[in-house]
């Protein structure tokens, strides 16, 4: 119990104003890819952006964590927001629990993180975002030796180990069987529930329709609906 | 047509390169059978004094793994500052290049041969000449496994706020380990070949002992070492091939 309260008091960290995007727009190779995008999501809400591909939903939320080049505002409370991308972007060789200290890198100094000294308060902290997810009990496994749904979920913890007022989530669950699908969705929404702005892009409508508070479609870089 | 031009090129390139070498088949008719009548005398091979043997073998042992080692390390933050996904000061970038490019372009040999005349004779000469080369080689090789990685952990940590050289130190250069360190392997396992000749300009090892007999036209023990050499390479191989397997 005391652990679940730590890691929601996390997520509570940035309470504020949670992600607000204004005029957001993305050009790439001289091609409008995003154009005057706005959107907002509140503590505690879980945003689904629809859209094919290429509709640059990607793009958007890579442009809202701020990993692509962008004009516009993007505010998400004074902290960078977590990103937890589409293939799960884990190093393959290094074990659960070290992928979810990589959350934590920003906070650690080169010398300590280089040669694996990691702070006791971030091993307590990884551990307790591991067993958020589920997975204590995989700590020391290799990344990949873990299931997709599992690394999936490294993933979030990873994001979780941030300790960012947003979460923003790229198709989490575009390699998932339908069951890990629901797993991972549902936490993400767990985690909303906790104080988390969180952003999902999605292209399943019915998934986004069961898990989001709110939908929001793209198409040509554009919001529609 | 182009083909043609090309296939003119390498002929005309090949008749440059036999006017320059000059091959001469009578000298070489006239050559074999001197060759076969030591090659004659060279048996049976001449194993007299094991103890000289063993300490010279040990050397070129020695220079090939510590040169080795000396280079890894070395090689460690070139390769970092030569990758362009992760290096830090993307200005250093073609400098280090250039310099791993004129590391790798001289031969241990001649590394060896300026520093023996730098530190003295000895293995010492050896292993530095050895260690310069390789840094040379290792850090290319190690910077292009950490250019050819998977980079999406690394844009992970970075956009967990990671710093480049962070991002290198722990997620890139774990991933790439079986790459990197089979580099090393692959250079130690060369080393301990390119360090049977050092000796020959006085840079410790079998060379210097192989030096002496071919002086003396002991070709016993010519033989002798030979047969030596190539059993270090064949187990330096041996070695090398079974960890790199395990590292996989």
């Amino acid at each position: 119990m005391r652990r679940q309260e730590r890691v929601d008091g996390l997520a509570r960290h940035g309470l504020g104003e949670g992600l607000v995007v204004e005029g957001l727009s993305v050009s790439l190779g001289g091609r409008a890819v995003l154009s005057g995008v706005a959107l907002s999501v509140a503590p505690g809400e879980v945003l689904a952006i629809e859209g094919e591909s290429g509709a640059g939903k990607t793009t958007l939320l890579r442009a809202a964590a701020g990993l692509v080049p962008h004009s516009g505002r993007v505010r998400s409370g004074g902290a960078r927001p977590a990103m937890v991308f589409q293939h799960h972007a884990l190093a393959r060789r290094l074990s659960a629990r070290d992928n979810v200290l990589v959350g934590a890198l920003g906070r650690i100094g080169f010398l300590r993180s280089a040669l694996r000294l990691w702070p006791s308060g971030e091993l307590a902290l990884a551990a307790e975002c591991l067993g958020r997810v589920g997975l204590s009990a995989m700590a020391g496994r290799r990344a990949d030796t873990l299931s997709g749904g599992q690394r999936q979920r490294v993933a979030i913890a990873r994001a979780l180990m941030q300790r960012a007022p947003v979460l923003l989530a790229d198709e989490p669950v575009a390699s998932l069987d339908p069951a890990n699908a629901a797993a991972v969705l549902g936490l993400l929404r767990d985690l909303a529930r906790g104080g988390l702005a969180v952003v999902v892009s999605l292209h399943q409508p019915e998934l986004a329709h069961r898990h989001a508070d709110r939908r929001l479609r793209l198409e040509d870089g554009r919001v529609v609906a | 047509m182009r083909r043609g031009l090309g296939w003119l090129a390498l002929a005309a390139f090949l008749a440059w390169c036999t006017w320059i070498v000059s091959p001469d088949l009578g000298r070489l008719a006239a050559g074999l059978p001197r060759l076969a009548r030591w090659l004659a005398g060279a048996f049976p091979p001449d194993f007299s004094g094991p103890g000289d043997l063993a300490r010279r073998a040990s050397e070129t042992v020695a220079i090939a793994t510590l040169g080795t080692a000396a280079a890894a390390i070395a090689a460690l933050p070139l390769a970092v500052l030569g990758a362009r996904p992760v290096a830090p000061w993307p200005v250093l970038y073609h400098p280090v290049r250039a310099l791993l490019d004129t590391l790798r372009g001289v031969d241990g040999f001649v590394f060896a041969l300026i520093l023996v005349a730098a530190v003295g004779l000895g293995p010492f000469a050896g292993m530095l000449g050895v260690a310069l080369h390789s840094t040379g080689s290792i850090a290319k090789l190690w910077s292009e496994a950490l250019e050819a990685a998977e980079l999406s952990p690394v844009e992970a940590a970075l956009s967990a706020g990671a710093s480049r050289a962070q991002a290198a130190a722990v997620v890139l250069l774990p991933e790439t380990l079986p790459q990197t360190a089979s580099a090393v392997l692959y250079v130690w396992e060369f080393n301990i070949r390119a360090s049977t000749v050092l000796g020959v300009v006085g840079a410790g090892g079998l060379g210097q002992e192989l030096k002496n007999a071919v002086d003396l036209l002991d070709f016993a023990r010519v033989l002798a070492i030979l047969i030596i050499i190539v059993a270090m390479v064949l187990v330096a191989d041996r070695l090398s091939g079974a960890l790199r397997r395990a590292l996989l």
